[in-house]
C-alpha cells in the first residue's frame, strides 16, 4: 500500500529531495551565496522571466530549432543511408568520412560557420544537421543491411522491384532501429542549438544563458537550466509521439507479454 | 492434364575451398495442373534450394525452369511460395489482413473493397475469423502460418510452392493443417508442390510422390499415389496401398543414403 503510494508519488519525491540537498548547499555556505541561490530566489528567477515572457518566446525559439534541426537531420541522415544501401561504393567511401564529421564537437563548427554563413538561421540548420545527422544515418546503414533475407525473399516473391522492396520491405523493418538513432540524436540535437545560441546567437535559451550569466543574474542562470532541461523533455516526447506514428506496431511488439 | 512447370537438367553448384561442390545435379520434373506433388528426400539434400531455384529466388547454374512456357528468372505472377520461416515471412509492421493484401499486389481487374473482400474471406476459410485486425506476432505458430498460407492462395496463383510449410507446427495441429491444405488446393483448383522431409506426410498429401537422393540431387524415383479423395487422416493412414508407398519411399531413401556412404551425423 504504502509502497505504491511512494512509487505513484516517485516524480514529486525525488524532485522534493534533489530541493532540500540543493537548498541546503546554498544555506551551507559552502559556496558564496552570488554564485549559488537558494532554490527561493532561482524559483523567483523562473516566474519573472516567465511573467515578462522573455523564457517561453525564446524557450520556443530553442525548442523550434532544435526540432527543425533534428528533423532535417533524420529526413537526410534516413536518405544517405538509402543511398548507401544502394551503392556499396558509396557506402565504404563514405564512411570514414561520416566517421571522422561525426567526432567534431557543435562548438568547432560554429567559427567556420559564422564566416561563411553568417549569424541565422542558415548557422544553425548548418551545425545542427552536421552534428545530429550521424546516429540516423548510421543506424539506418546497420539496419538497412540487416533486413532479414526470408522477407527479402517475400518481398521478391510477391513481384517488388527494387523501389518496392525498399519502400514496402527494406525500411519499414529498418525504422525501429532508425528511430533509436533518432532519439539519441534528439539529445545532441539540444546541445548543439545551446551552443550556436551561445557562441553567435541574438536570441533563445542559450544567448540568454550567456546574458544573464555576465549580468551575474545567477538565480537566472539556473532557472534557464532548468528551462533547458524540460525543452529537451519535450523535444524527446516530440520524438517519442513520431516514433508512435511510424512505428507503433514495433512498441506493441516489444511490450507485448511473452 | 496440361503441364504448367516442366524442370529440366537442373544443377546448383558452390565453390568450396577452391572445389566446384555440385549440390544438385541433372534434376528433372514437371508438375501438371490442378496435381499435388510431394517432393521427398534424404536430409540435406538441398530441398529448400531446389524450391528457391523453381521460385525463381535462387539462380541455377544449368538446365531450365519453365513456367506455362516461359523461362523463370524471377517469381512470375502465377506462383506464390509458403516459406517454411513463417514467422519471419509474414510482415510484422502489417496487420493479418495487410499481409494478405499483399499477396494481392499482382492481381489485376479487382477493385480494393473487392481485394479486401476477398482477403476477409481467406482469413475466415483458413478459420481466423476475428484476427484479421491482429498482428502476426500476436498469433500462435499455427495461425501465423495459416495467414501465410492465405497469403499463398492471394495471389490466385496457377502453382503455390510450399517449403516444409508445417515443420514448426505441433503434431496435432499439423494434422488439421494438411487436411485444411488439401481441402483449398481443391477448392480453389490449386497446383502444389510441396517439399518436405516427412515421408508419411508427402504420400498422405500427394497424387505423386518425388524421391530425390542424395547429394548431388536429382530425382530418384516418381511414385503415383493412387488414394482416395477426400483424404482422411485416420482411414487413409491405414489404407494399405498408403503403407506400401510409405514403405517404397522409405527405403528408396535408406538406399540413397547408404549408397553415399550414410550420413555421419545421422542418427536414426
Amino acid at each position: 500500500m504504502i509502497v505504491q503510494l511512494l512509487l505513484r508519488l516517485r516524480v514529486v519525491i525525488s524532485t522534493l529531495v534533489l530541493a532540500g540537498l540543493w537548498q541546503a548547499v546554498a544555506m551551507s555556505g559552502t559556496v558564496p551565496e552570488k554564485y549559488f541561490p537558494g532554490i527561493g530566489k532561482v524559483l523567483a528567477g523562473f516566474v519573472m522571466m516567465t511573467a515578462s515572457g522573455e523564457l517561453l518566446s525564446n524557450g520556443a525559439l530553442t525548442l523550434g530549432r532544435a526540432a527543425m534541426g533534428l528533423a532535417g537531420a533524420s529526413v537526410l541522415g534516413i536518405a544517405l543511408a538509402i543511398a548507401s544501401d544502394l551503392s556499396p561504393v558509396l557506402r565504404k567511401g563514405f564512411r570514414p568520412i561520416a566517421e571522422a564529421l561525426q567526432s567534431i564537437p557543435p562548438a568547432a563548427f560554429v567559427p567556420m560557420a559564422i564566416f561563411s554563413l553568417g549569424l541565422g538561421a542558415k548557422l544553425y540548420a548548418f551545425v545542427i544537421i552536421l552534428v545530429t545527422i550521424w546516429p540516423p544515418y548510421f543506424n539506418g546503414v546497420a539496419a538497412l543491411a540487416g533486413v532479414s533475407e526470408v522477407q527479402l525473399q517475400t518481398g521478391r516473391m510477391l513481384g517488388l522491384g527494387k523501389l518496392g522492396l525498399l519502400w514496402q520491405i527494406k525500411l519499414p523493418a529498418a525504422m525501429p532501429e532508425i528511430f533509436t538513432g533518432i532519439r539519441y540524436a534528439g539529445t545532441i540535437s539540444m546541445i548543439a542549438v545551446i551552443v550556436c545560441e551561445m557562441l553567435a546567437g541574438r536570441d533563445g535559451i542559450g544567448f540568454m544563458l550567456f546574458k544573464k550569466a555576465f549580468a551575474l543574474k545567477t538565480p537566472e542562470v539556473f532557472a534557464l537550466m532548468f528551462a533547458t532541461a524540460f525543452g529537451g523533455l519535450l523535444l524527446q516526447a516530440l520524438v517519442s509521439a513520431a516514433r508512435w506514428v511510424v512505428t507503433g506496431w514495433h512498441i506493441l511488439m516489444m511490450e507485448r507479454p511473452a | 492434364m496440361e503441364e504448367i512447370l516442366r524442370v529440366e537438367g537442373l544443377r546448383k553448384s558452390y565453390a568450396s575451398n577452391g572445389q566446384d561442390l555440385r549440390i544438385v545435379d541433372g534434376l528433372s520434373l514437371t508438375v501438371r495442373r490442378g496435381e499435388f506433388v510431394s517432393v521427398v528426400g534424404p536430409s540435406g539434400c538441398g530441398k529448400t534450394t531446389i524450391l528457391m531455384m523453381l521460385a525463381g529466388l535462387t539462380s541455377s547454374n544449368a538446365g531450365s525452369v519453365v513456367f506455362n512456357g516461359a523461362p523463370v528468372t524471377a517469381t512470375p505472377k502465377g506462383v506464390a511460395v509458403v516459406f517454411q520461416d513463417y514467422s519471419r515471412s509474414l510482415l510484422p509492421w502489417r496487420r493479418n489482413i495487410d499481409n494478405v493484401l499483399l499477396g494481392m499486389r499482382r492481381l489485376e481487374g479487382l477493385g480494393t473493397a473487392a481485394k479486401r473482400a476477398r482477403a476477409m474471406e481467406l482469413l475466415h476459410g483458413v478459420g481466423l475469423k476475428g484476427f484479421e485486425a491482429h498482428y502476426p506476432w500476436q498469433l500462435s505458430g499455427g495461425m501465423q502460418q495459416r495467414v501465410a498460407i492465405a497469403r499463398g492462395l492471394a495471389s490466385e496463383s496457377q502453382l503455390l510452392l510450399l517449403d516444409e510449410p508445417l515443420a514448426a507446427v505441433d503434431a496435432q495441429t499439423r494434422g488439421d493443417m494438411q487436411d485444411l491444405l488439401l481441402e483449398l488446393a481443391q477448392k480453389f483448383q490449386q497446383s502444389c508442390l510441396l517439399v518436405t522431409h516427412d515421408v508419411e506426410e508427402a504420400v498422405y498429401m500427394a497424387d505423386r510422390v518425388i524421391v530425390l537422393s542424395q547429394r548431388p540431387t536429382r530425382v530418384l524415383e516418381e511414385i503415383a499415389i493412387d488414394l482416395a479423395k477426400p483424404r482422411d487422416q485416420l482411414t487413409t493412414r491405414e489404407d494399405p496401398r498408403f503403407l506400401a508407398a510409405r514403405h517404397h519411399v522409405i527405403s528408396l531413401i535408406r538406399s540413397t543414403r547408404a549408397a553415399a556412404g550414410a550420413n555421419p551425423g545421422h542418427t536414426p
